[in-house]
C-alpha cells in the first residue's frame, strides 16, 4: 500500500474529470474526515484516515481490500474505472442519463445503450461525454460514454446507440472475481 | 596302442553330431543364425515341454556349429584357429536414425545466394616443367606458392634488405593460420546452430533485433564515461534511464496537510487545463428566465 505518485495522481484525477468534473475537489477535500487515495495490487482505493491507520498493520499479502475501491492502473498505466466507484460517480455527477425501465435489463447485461431506452438526458451533454445512468426511479445503474451530443440525439433512429457502455451493477455478479 | 574303445566309450557319451530335419535349416552366418521352419512335434510339447525344448535347442545349435566348421580355418597368432565369418545377408533395420545433414557453412551459404557451382578437379595435374602428372596439391604438389622457390626476384618497391624468402613463408603461416580460424568457426557455427538461425530470422524480426540491441549499446555508453554518465547534460526528447533506480514513494501516512495540497494543485491544473467554456445557450435561457 503506498499513496499514488504525480504521474498516477494525474492520470487519475482526470479519468474522474470525466465523470464528474469539478466535483473531485469534494473528494479530496472532505468536511467531516480525511480520505486517501491509496495503491495497492495496482488499484486505487478511497479510504477514511481512521479506517487507514488500521489497514497499516495487515501485511501486504494479507490485505486484500480496504474502503472504496475505485479502479485499478493497467499495465500500460492507463486507469480503469470499476463499477464499485458507482456510488461516488453518482452523487456528484454533472451529466446524467436515465433510462426507461424496458432498457434496464439490456444495459444490466452489458449492453450500450440505444436511443429507444432513454428517459431522459441532462441538457447539454457534449459527445463523448462521460454520463452516469441512471433508472427512472434515480437509481445509479452504471456509467458509460456518449456517442452522440443531447442535439443530436433527437435526430437518430430508434436502434442507433446513444451511449457506450463502462461498467454497470450486474457487474456485481458477473465479475466478481476481479472487481475489488 | 588301440585307443579306439576308448574313443568310442568317449563317443557314446555325447550325443550324435548328426542331426536330422526334415526342413533343411536356413543359416546366415555373419549373425551366428540359423531358421528352422520345421514344425514342433504338439503332443511333446505339451507333455514333456522342458526336455523337448531342450532337446530341439541343441539339434539346432549343432546344426549352426557343423555349419561354421565347414569354413575354411585359419590360424591367427595368439588367438588361435579363427574362422572367418561371411557377409550378413539378411536385411535388418537401421539401429540408428539416420544423420542430419550439416548445416551449410558460411562458404555454402555465400556460394548459394551468388550460384557458384563446384567444380570437381582431378587429383593430378599435368606439370609442364617437370614434364609429369604431379599431385594438384600436397606432397610434391604443383602449388607450391613460392614458399619453397631456390630463386625470388625482389620487387621493385619493395626494401632492399627485406628477406622474400621469409616474407614468403610468414604470408604463408598466416595464411594457414586463417584458414584454422575459418575452419574452427565453421564448427562452432555448425554446433551452436547460428546458421539456421540466420537463415530463418525474418527481415522485420532481424530489424526489431538491431534496434533492441542498438538502445542496449547506447545505454551503455551512457554510462560508459569517467562519472558514469552522472553529469552528462540530458539531450531532448531521449528517455531518461530508469534502469536499476530504486522508485522512492511518499510515507504512506506521511505529512497529511502537504498530501492534501500537493493533490489539490494537481487536481486545479487539470480542470483549469480542461476549463469552463460559457455555455452560452444555457445563459440565454437563464437570462430569459429571469428577465
Amino acid at each position: 500500500m503506498r499513496p499514488l505518485t504525480e504521474d498516477e495522481t494525474k492520470v487519475f484525477f482526470e479519468k474522474l474529470t470525466k465523470y464528474i468534473g469539478k466535483n473531485v475537489l469534494h473528494l479530496v477535500d472532505r468536511s467531516d474526515e480525511t480520505y486517501y487515495f491509496r495503491l495497492h495490487n495496482e488499484k486505487v482505493y478511497y479510504v477514511s484516515d481512521s479506517m487507514l491507520r488500521q489497514a497499516v498493520s495487515i501485511g501486504r499479502d494479507q490485505l486484500a481490500s480496504l474502503g472504496v475501491c475505485f479502479g485499478k492502473f493497467t499495465k500500460s498505466k492507463k486507469f480503469k474505472l470499476h463499477i464499485t466507484a458507482l456510488d461516488y460517480l453518482a452523487q456528484y455527477a454533472k451529466y446524467k442519463l436515465w433510462i426507461k425501465p424496458n432498457g434496464e435489463g439490456s444495459f444490466l447485461y452489458g449492453n450500450h445503450v440505444l436511443k429507444a431506452h432513454i428517459g431522459r438526458i441532462t441538457e447539454d451533454t457534449p459527445e463523448h461525454q462521460g454520463v452516469i445512468i441512471f433508472s427512472m426511479s434515480d437509481i445509479p445503474l452504471g456509467f458509460g460514454v456518449t456517442a452522440r451530443s443531447t442535439v443530436e440525439i433527437r435526430k437518430l433512429k430508434p436502434t442507433d446507440i446513444v451511449a457506450f457502455h463502462q461498467a454497470d451493477i450486474g457487474e456485481y455478479l458477473r465479475e466478481q472475481d476481479t472487481l475489488f | 596302442m588301440d585307443v579306439s574303445a576308448q574313443l568310442e566309450a568317449q563317443k557314446s557319451k555325447f550325443k550324435s553330431i548328426n542331426v536330422e530335419k526334415q526342413v533343411p535349416l536356413q543359416f546366415d552366418l555373419g549373425l551366428l543364425a540359423s531358421f528352422d521352419t520345421n514344425a514342433l512335434e504338439e503332443n511333446k510339447l505339451k507333455t514333456e515341454t522342458d526336455n523337448y525344448l531342450k532337446t530341439y535347442t541343441r539339434d539346432g545349435t549343432q546344426l549352426l556349429i557343423n555349419e561354421i566348421f565347414q569354413l575354411p580355418l585359419t590360424s591367427v597368432q595368439d588367438v588361435g584357429v579363427v574362422v572367418e565369418l561371411p557377409k550378413i545377408v539378411t536385411a535388418i533395420p537401421r539401429e540408428k536414425p539416420l544423420p542430419k545433414p550439416n548445416p551449410p557453412t558460411r562458404w555454402e551459404r555465400f556460394a548459394k545466394i551468388k550460384g557458384i557451382k563446384k567444380n570437381k578437379k582431378s587429383k593430378l595435374i599435368y606439370d609442364e616443367e617437370k614434364g609429369e602428372w604431379v599431385p594438384r596439391w600436397g606432397y610434391k604438389g604443383a602449388n607450391d606458392d613460392g614458399s619453397n622457390e631456390w630463386l625470388v626476384p625482389v620487387p621493385d618497391n619493395a626494401d632492399p634488405f627485406e628477406d622474400q624468402f621469409t616474407k614468403l613463408r610468414e604470408a604463408k603461416k598466416v595464411r594457414i593460420s586463417k584458414n584454422e580460424a575459418r575452419r574452427r568457426r565453421n564448427m562452432d557455427e555448425a554446433e551452436t546452430g547460428e546458421t539456421q538461425k540466420l537463415e530463418n530470422k525474418s527481415k522485420a524480426g532481424a530489424k526489431a533485433l538491431k534496434k533492441t540491441e542498438l538502445h542496449q549499446q547506447i545505454s551503455v555508453a551512457k554510462t560508459s564515461t569517467a562519472s558514469l554518465g552522472k553529469f552528462d547534460k540530458p539531450i531532448k526528447g531521449e528517455p531518461s534511464n530508469t534502469k536499476g533506480v530504486k522508485r522512492k514513494f511518499e510515507p504512506n501516512i506521511g505529512d497529511i496537510q502537504k498530501e492534501k495540497e500537493a493533490r489539490l494543485n494537481i487536481l486545479n491544473k487539470i480542470i483549469d487545463k480542461k476549463g469552463e467554456v460559457l455555455n452560452v445557450r444555457k445563459a440565454i435561457a437563464k437570462n430569459h428566465q429571469e428577465n
